[in-house]
């Protein structure tokens, strides 16, 4: 800002001088930054860098534990060990609408006309394969990859989200 | 009394320098004097000097602010002092509890009167809301304290589940476990905050540590500011709204009697600078009011007193449920929330996204805006603004009812997922009875609008649906969801 009468900014005793809004400019960013900052680095704080949580491999036995043609509910490690014909598969058994542990698959009845497994808390019912069958949960429920230890034993990891088809021959 | 020798050293005790130095006025027994009081005394000085008796009736306010500020307090107190018995850790919360109620004088008691005062405040808080709205007290000036009255409100909420995660028993475990989840719904920043909450991916000891900071620290420390700025903008907008009107007689100063001194024949007003440029008295007939000592005082210890006792009788005879300790294998079956929550519940029953996050945004939403909707500035005071709100009011309530059963039906026999197995999500949460609920009930209300000309009128037809709403989907989260989240009947 320049006004009527007054030199112009670069003749006179202000040349080489910080301009009053390059001062002022500097000082208020320099604020904002003394707020900004620490409040970014507060957030930051709150999110662990380590946390000390259980494992994501899972140990689940010997397959010969396993009858065939059976599903197999792990209560501690919240899953399901499906074998079939075609092998092994482990089903989360946390529902994915809101993470409580979804209940035994029981038989078929007059409603439902496969075997199914239904959610203590708020309803959803699902299929052997993880489909929906009812209820507010948004997808299927997860295959975990299963896989076999050096020393025989199997290994779920829930780290890993594996497609249905995913199967462990033994 | 005043004759015994007693009395001579109380004198001369009030009399003396250091007692002045900390009570700058003596008995207040003229009215100037109890005006003076009100105005020096740090803690008085939150009420007026002087009341306009239209404010001191009772099926007016029904008390009901002031029942949820003493509520607060009473939870303070009974919250610091349980604080020595508790540890916030997964291995220790329990057993606290456990000692608290067997081991610890008088600790059943006051875990107890800190639940009823929670689950009181809770309700208060929603029926002091209800108050406000169908009297129309949320008008100009008093838009912002009303948007900070719903700010308070969901407080209150976060308190209550903040609070009641602490003994972590089932209720406890399932509770963090459900509501963290809800919160990572919501698109792009869902985890995150999840994350965030949970101090990590699983349920555990960091939950357990945050909730524990927000309920004893942080959430307390903004409720304390928030009611601060609440109380101090009733007092700058010009007090208590209140019909206009004649006072009722039943006010009237006490007389000659007992200590109080008739001063000179003459009234006083205090100017207090309200809204607008000049100073400007609050009132404009000074005169039409009571003091505050002793009319609104003795009220408010009477209150008090009322409030007090109801909660240590509810605390001696009711104990606070305490569920088996964490499971984190297996929820209880049915697992639910408390009875403030179970509506929510059973939104969430239809779809998490909708019924936990977009649902209950638009609600809060919708309320904080009601004040800048229904722009009119005359006519506050009046409960339900006039016959065709009462009617108004009436009718929406009972009407949501057949509206949300038919719907609730629709869903259990006729379920999207039923006929389209293969549906989409979009497609299931967009046509669940929350969003139907939502809409039917927003549209019920222009139709209103549009018909009376009156957005006072659709405001009321809005808050009454939605309230009759909720409370009906409460009552049937209570009484008539089973196992698996089943319908059961209630007998």
């Amino acid at each position: 800002m320049q006004r009527a009468g007054s030199p112009p900014e670069s003749t006179g005793p202000d040349q080489g001088r910080v301009s009053r809004r390059a001062l002022l400019g500097t000082g208020w960013c320099g604020f904002l930054l003394s707020i900004v900052g620490p409040a970014v680095a507060n957030i930051r704080f709150l999110f662990p860098n380590v946390v000390y949580e259980g494992p994501t491999l899972l140990k689940v036995g010997r397959p010969e534990d396993y009858a065939p043609g059976t599903i197999m509910v792990l209560e501690e490690q919240r899953l399901f060990i499906i074998r079939d014909p075609e092998g092994f598969r482990a089903l989360s058994a946390i529902c994915t609408h809101l993470r409580c542990t979804t209940g035994p698959f029981v038989q078929p009845n007059a409603q439902w006309k496969e075997s199914h497994s239904r959610c203590p808390c708020h309803g959803s019912v699902f299929a052997k394969d993880g489909r929906v069958l009812q209820g507010p949960a948004p997808r299927p429920l997860d295959f975990y990859r299963v896989s076999l230890a050096p020393d025989g034993r199997l290994i779920v990891d829930t780290a890993a989200i594996v497609a249905k088809g995913d199967v462990l021959k033994v | 009394m005043r004759n015994g020798w007693t009395s001579g050293i109380l004198d001369r005790v009030t009399a003396s320098q250091p007692w002045k130095s900390v009570f700058r006025h003596g008995y207040p027994a003229t009215e100037l004097d109890r005006m003076a009081t009100m105005f020096t005394n740090f803690f008085l000085h939150l009420l007026p000097a002087k009341v306009h008796p239209n404010s001191l009736r009772l099926t007016y306010t029904w008390a009901l602010g002031m029942v949820t500020f003493y509520l607060t307090a009473i939870l303070f107190v009974t919250g610091f002092l349980l604080m020595f018995f508790y540890i916030p850790a997964t291995d220790w919360a329990y057993r606290n509890m456990k000692d608290l109620q067997f081991a610890v004088s008088f600790g059943l008691l006051l875990r107890n009167m800190h639940r009823w005062a929670a689950h009181g405040m809770v309700a208060l808080v929603f029926l002091h809301m209800c108050r406000v709205f169908y009297t129309a007290s949320y008008r100009p000036p008093r838009e912002f304290n009303w948007v900070l009255g719903v700010l308070l409100w969901l407080l209150t909420l976060g308190l209550s589940f903040t609070g009641y995660l602490l003994p972590w028993d089932q209720l406890a475990f399932w509770a963090i476990t459900v509501g963290t989840s809800i919160a990572s719904y919501p698109p792009w920043i869902g985890e995150t905050l999840r994350v965030l909450m949970l101090g990590g991916q699983q349920v555990g000891q960091g939950a357990l540590l945050r909730f524990y900071v927000l309920h004893v620290a942080i959430l307390p420390a903004v409720l304390g500011v928030l009611v601060a700025i609440h109380f101090w903008r009733v007092r700058k907008d010009g007090g208590l709204s209140r019909p206009e009107g004649a006072s009722p007689a039943a006010v009237s100063s006490p007389g000659a009697e007992g200590r109080f001194v008739p001063g000179p024949q003459k009234t006083y007003a205090l100017m207090e600078v309200v809204q607008g440029t000049t100073p400007m008295a609050t009132t404009q007939a000074p005169e039409e009011e009571v003091p505050t000592w002793p009319q609104l005082l003795f009220r408010l210890l009477v209150l008090f007193q009322l409030v007090l006792g109801v909660i240590v009788l509810l605390g001696i005879f009711f104990d606070a449920p305490l569920e088996e300790l964490a499971n984190p294998t297996h929820p209880p079956n049915p697992a639910k929330a408390p009875w403030y929550f179970l509506g929510l519940q059973e939104l969430v029953s239809y779809s998490a996204l909708v019924g936990g996050v977009v649902v209950p945004g638009l609600l809060v939403l919708g309320l904080m805006s009601i004040p800048y909707v229904d722009r009119a500035v005359k006519g506050e005071g009046i409960w339900f603004t006039s016959a065709q709100g009462k009617r108004i009011a009436l009718w929406s309530f009972l009407g949501t009812i057949p509206f949300t059963l038919g719907l609730l039906y629709l869903n259990t026999r006729f379920g999207l997922r039923r006929f389209f197995p293969d549906a989409t999500q979009g497609v299931v949460d967009l046509l669940n009875p929350a969003t139907l609920l939502l809409v039917g009930i927003a549209a019920f209300s222009i139709i209103v609008g549009r018909c009376t000309h009156s957005r006072r009128m659709a405001a009321i037809a809005l808050f009454s649906s939605y309230v009759s709403g909720y409370v009906l989907l409460m009552v049937i989260g209570t009484f008539f969801r089973g196992p698996n989240w089943d319908w059961v009947w209630p007998w």
